[in-house]
């Protein structure tokens, strides 16, 4: 089973190289930004995004209180990926001529108000968190 | 510290090892490794940690190998440096960083891929149909639904590839950074598959935005990429199956299922983002849908007339040709033929679509008209003089349907320029580029 499925990879692999070749050796632009961008992800990704999102946590879970963390991170996340999402529509340097009917809506107010509506969730989420755990506490906090 | 933490930066305890003597570096770790929380799950889907750490002391005080002659000796200045702002893989102590999390993570990830690559791969055989492979018209909303699933799945992978690379990232910082050649292998093959990765989910969204910041021709290289990409993932799967097997058997504790939680959260809310671009619910609903209400005659156009360097001549004739002679009719004599409505959709390859009400001559019609047998192929030129997609075919299977039509009004209106005037293809369950414009021949094949 195991080796089965280990072979169709190394088949289907074989075959998207011999594609690759044939793409990148059919044109020098190919060969060289094809490989930039296959490159790029995995270099932007370990060496930028990932150790900012990583020191990024690493600050609020010593800022934020405890019961805001988990709602903060995932409206941070939210925010991130939309964002990230968004980026081919809100910046179009290279975008062809705006077609009727596509990608020509206003992206940065849709974007805007979505987000808000993710923040409201962020804090309605944070306002509950904090409740609950002062349920928890109810005790000590009315001996102190 | 206490708390369990995102941490990527070294911590206070690197600092204060890292200018004790050179030969302790994996002792340094089998140190640390004793000294982490209980539980606070590092070094996730490494194999067993003991075969790990073995093979670090076994090669303590060697510290040769291939890699280390290229890296800054130890001692030096920048090796101090190095030690001191590289994270160990036991720094990373988020509840994120473990197997369980991962072949969750993974689970769905690969679902994703499964349903992108299959689905674009459909859309591929469509527009480059081998002999073996046939298409059917019915249901008249099929690629509609198929190549929407294709963006879809796509868009929902971006998520999901995040937050499994962030579960797996402390491997990156694993040492010695070369086990062995299998182990050099895996290394390869997993940055092959984050790179494809990348690749088709960065080209794929760029491209249904239809902004291009390169220069290669999308639709080879998103195809070739697709199988290298799809290859590594099942290839992958391969090796951690009894990884995965044994993940996905056990329970996950609720630090983890919070930040899975969180994952799931953020791929649900990129998917909502979007989806309004095919799924009629949500057309409201979407931020982020590339499709709006603005084309004309309430239909996108993905290739105005002008880019296409069309103009309405008033002298047009549909030339229709068979091998005993060629047909020419008018705009006039067409609209006198007995005329179908249809509601069919407009579904892009980027993923958009629409349904419309169409009104024109069945292609059936014509083809009995001149005397060509019923479910002919049937090859269609564009007037536009250049253009990927200036000639389509229509197989038997969809000049058979009779609301495959050569469509002459939309939505009660005259067929605006932009979408086709004097004439266009409208058949159920194509991909719209396949939906030629601006109709000037049929042949009859």
């Amino acid at each position: 089973m195991r080796l089965l499925l280990a072979l169709t990879g190394l088949a289907l692999l074989g075959y998207g190289a011999v594609l690759a070749w044939d793409f990148a050796t059919s044109r020098t632009v190919n060969a060289v930004q094809g490989a930039a961008w296959f490159i790029g992800g995995p270099l932007v990704h370990d060496g930028l995004v990932a150790p900012v999102v990583g020191l990024a946590g690493l600050g609020l879970s010593r800022v934020l209180p405890r019961p805001w963390r988990a709602p903060v991170v995932a409206g941070l996340v939210v925010t991130g990926v939309l964002t990230l999402i968004g980026i081919p529509l809100l910046w179009r340097p290279f975008g062809v001529v705006t077609n009727p009917g596509l990608h020509d809506r206003d992206y940065g107010t849709g974007l805007a108000i979505a987000l808000g509506v993710v923040w409201a969730g962020v804090l309605l989420a944070g306002l509950a968190q904090q409740y609950r755990s002062r349920l928890a506490l109810g005790q000590d906090q009315s001996a102190s | 510290m206490t708390e369990r933490s995102d941490a990527a930066s070294g911590p206070p305890e690197s600092s204060v090892t890292a200018d004790t003597d050179k030969n302790d570096h994996e002792g340094r770790v089998v140190h640390r490794a004793s000294l982490r929380e209980p539980g606070s799950g590092t070094s996730a889907a490494a194999g067993p940690p003991e075969s790990s750490l073995a093979a670090g002391t076994d090669k303590n005080g060697r510290r040769g190998g291939v890699v280390h002659r290229f890296l800054p000796s130890p001692d030096s200045r920048l090796g101090r440096f190095i030690r001191r702002v590289q994270p160990d893989e036991a720094n990373f102590r988020s509840p994120a960083h473990h197997e369980k999390v991962t072949a969750r993570l993974g689970l769905w990830l690969g679902v994703a891929f499964l349903l992108c690559f299959l689905t674009g791969l459909l859309s591929h055989l469509i527009q480059h149909p081998p002999a073996w492979f046939g298409w059917p018209a019915r249901p008249a909303n099929l690629y509609r639904i198929t190549q929407g699933i294709h963006v879809i799945s796509g868009v929902a992978a971006v998520p999901l590839l995040f937050a499994k690379l962030w579960s797996v990232y402390p491997k990156l910082f694993s040492r010695p950074v070369i086990r062995s050649l299998p182990h050099a292998l895996e290394r390869l093959s997993i940055l092959v598959l984050a790179g494809a990765a990348f690749f088709e989910l960065t080209t794929g969204i760029f491209n249904v935005a239809q902004n291009y910041p390169w220069a290669f021709y999308f639709p080879a290289a998103h195809y070739a990429v697709a199988w290298i990409a799809f290859g590594s993932v099942v290839l992958h799967v391969a090796v951690k199956l009894p990884i995965i097997r044994r993940a996905l058997a056990t329970p996950v504790d609720p630090a983890r299922r919070s930040f899975l939680r969180t994952g799931f959260l953020a791929t649900g809310a990129a998917v909502v983002a979007t989806a309004g671009v095919t799924v009629p619910l949500l057309r409201d609903v979407s931020p982020l849908s590339w499709r709006s209400d603005r084309g004309p005659q309430g239909l996108p156009v993905n290739r105005t007339a002008n880019a296409a360097r069309v103009t309405a001549d008033p002298a047009w004739r549909l030339e229709i040709v068979t091998r005993t002679g060629i047909t020419r009719l008018s705009r006039t004599q067409l609209a006198d033929l007995p005329q179908r409505t249809a509601d069919l959709p407009i579904a892009c390859v980027e993923g958009w679509s629409q349904s419309a009400t169409w009104t024109g001559v069945p292609i059936a019609d014509l083809l009995a008209l001149i005397g060509a047998p019923p479910g002919s192929e049937v090859r269609v030129t564009s007037l536009e003089r250049r253009g990927a997609y200036r000639v389509s075919t229509l197989p038997g299977s969809h000049t058979r349907d009779p609301d495959t039509l050569l469509a002459l009004r939309l939505n009660g209106e005259t067929l605006a320029l932009d979408h086709g005037f004097p004439a266009r293809i409208i058949a159920p369950s194509r991909p719209g580029v396949l939906q030629t414009k601006w109709v000037h021949r049929l042949e009859v094949l």
